[in-house]
């Protein structure tokens, strides 16, 4: 299988600055998306020190095996999965110590959604409300939980996911990058199967396009590229009331492979 | 009009119109003012208007009603007092409409419309944390450590049985597979069981799994007891101590 990715962020209809940012690196097969915040225009300083860092630690590790690791590696995943969360981790002490030391820094921070993927393997990691879908057969899901306080709620059962689309305090996060010493990062592993479409967006998208209309998208583009900018579109006409970022991968059969092409028709036709 | 305002941690969950009918608060799902903590009673209290007067009421619950800090079993109520019940608070507004009042985590200036801002969490995720782990063990059995096991019915397979100790489990012919199945036409990758917060998820690989008989479509979550079939190999997903 190969990935084919696309990706695009834009300023939406009502926003000033862009604060979100985003790297791309197919060599690594690393895919990173931030959402900064702490207005004073610094949330964009939050967001590309978050993903930059972010690519360097990556980048490091894969050169040498001594790099040092952040943050409290968990059980029931990979080591390389552990890898990419102690890379965010190292990007919250990074935004942190910059946010603690200038004063017109003071409250910035920032969202990340990051994936890393090793032959069919993908690694998740996140912090905050960006997120990760997957279409897979037709069928998208949603891989990561919002850190938001709605979104917790939700999970607790004290409010329906109704009352949290309508709720006045969408963007209030339980959880970011940079805004204080340490922070949880959720990490998560998946196999990916040729066919399928990943997608991670910031909340500007996600705010403003529903998911059917997410799914419908992934599933006619003619490219990566081309549903990224149509997503992107797509939240504008909504409304466009964020910045609107996001990464599409599709996995897609090596060329040459009749196997592989086999299985996506079974898989579609099935 | 008034209105009740159920706050916790300065945030504001829910506005309850007041009418004629008596709001009832508690943890039981039908109540006007549901909140779910273990430290509120099914049917915790009541507020109600009587003789033109709004009035809370405590139903003889366990942990109490506080107003204004002071514990009630029954009192009048004015506009901007504050009931404690559990952790959450449900604030008297009667007089203003549409203002919400300013709350605590809110930083004056205001904030740009929408823009994000970050709770100081640690302890209103433990407490978030708490609320959904003591849910949880209401609803299992307490004590008991139950570990997510594949035991093997039929089939060729590595091992005989698999505890499930990662987010991940591939199931197929894969050198990473945990459950490594053999034969010459096994796919690498035949179906992969994904862990979430609230259970394990079936879903297929190069091959559909079935779940107790039927082909799955989207992502299944597996019950206790559940028989797996994945191409040839059949397994039974069981919790066990």
């Amino acid at each position: 299988m190969r990935i084919e990715a696309g990706a695009r962020t834009d300023l939406g209809r009502v926003r000033k600055n862009n604060e979100d940012c985003y790297e791309v690196q197919p060599t690594l097969n690393l895919y990173v998306l931030s959402d900064g915040m702490g207005g004073e225009a610094h949330g964009e300083v939050a967001s590309a020190l978050a993903v930059q860092t972010i690519m360097t630690h990556i980048q490091q590790a894969e050169n040498s095996h001594s790099t040092p690791t952040f943050g409290e590696p968990q059980p029931d995943v990979s080591e390389r999965t552990n890898r990419l969360a102690s890379a965010i981790h190292l990007a919250n002490r990074k935004v942190f110590e910059m946010a603690s030391a200038n004063a017109g820094h003071k409250g910035m921070g920032a969202t990340i959604v990051a994936a890393w993927i090793e032959g069919q393997k993908l690694s998740l990691a996140h912090v905050g409300d960006s997120r990760a879908y997957l279409l897979r057969a037709g069928s998208l899901d949603q891989l990561t939980a919002d850190h938001s306080l709605v979104a917790e709620k939700v999970r607790i059962g004290i409010l329906t996911p109704q009352e949290a689309d309508a709720s006045e305090l969408q963007s209030v996060l339980t959880r970011a990058v940079g805004t204080k010493e340490d922070v949880d990062v959720d990490a998560d592993e998946q196999m990916l199967l040729v066919g399928d479409s990943l997608l991670l967006c910031s909340d500007g998208l996600s705010r403003m396009v529903t998911d059917p209309e997410i799914a419908s998208t992934l599933l006619t583009s003619t490219s990566a590229q081309n549903a990224a900018d149509r997503l992107v579109d797509l939240a504008n006409e909504n409304g466009g009331v964020d910045n609107i970022s996001v990464i599409v991968l599709r996995i897609l059969p090596n060329s040459e492979s009749v196997l592989d092409r086999l299985k996506i028709w079974k898989r579609n036709s099935g | 009009m008034s209105r009740l305002l159920l706050k916790f941690e300065g945030a504001v969950l829910k506005e309850i119109p007041l009418g004629t009918r008596p709001v009832t608060i508690g943890r039981a799902p039908d109540n006007d003012i549901p909140i779910d903590n273990l430290a509120v009673s099914n049917y915790h209290a009541r507020v109600y208007v009587e003789a033109g007067s709004l009035v809370v009421e405590d139903l003889n619950s366990l942990n109490g009603s506080f107003l204004n800090d002071i514990r009630v079993e029954r009192a009048m109520l004015k506009d901007g007092d504050a009931i404690l019940i559990g952790k959450h608070h449900i604030l008297v507004d009667q007089a203003h409409d549409a203002a919400l009042p300013v709350d605590g985590w809110r930083k004056a200036p205001a904030p740009r419309v929408n823009e994000t801002m970050v709770l100081d969490t640690r302890e209103r995720r433990e407490m978030f944390e708490q609320a959904v782990a003591a849910g949880e063990r209401s609803q299992l059995s307490p004590e008991r450590l139950l570990v997510p096991t594949l035991i093997v019915l039929r089939g060729r397979t590595d091992e005989k049985e698999y505890r499930l100790s990662g987010k991940l489990t591939v199931i197929g012919r894969s050198d990473m597979a945990t459950v490594r199945l053999r034969g010459w036409f096994t796919p690498n990758l035949a179906a992969q069981i994904n862990k979430h917060e609230d259970g394990y998820y079936l879903g297929r690989g190069d091959l559909v799994p079935k779940v107790n008989g039927v082909e799955i479509g989207a992502l299944t979550k597996l019950k206790d007891g559940d028989v797996i079939e994945v191409g040839r190999v059949r397994l039974n997903f069981l919790y066990r101590e």
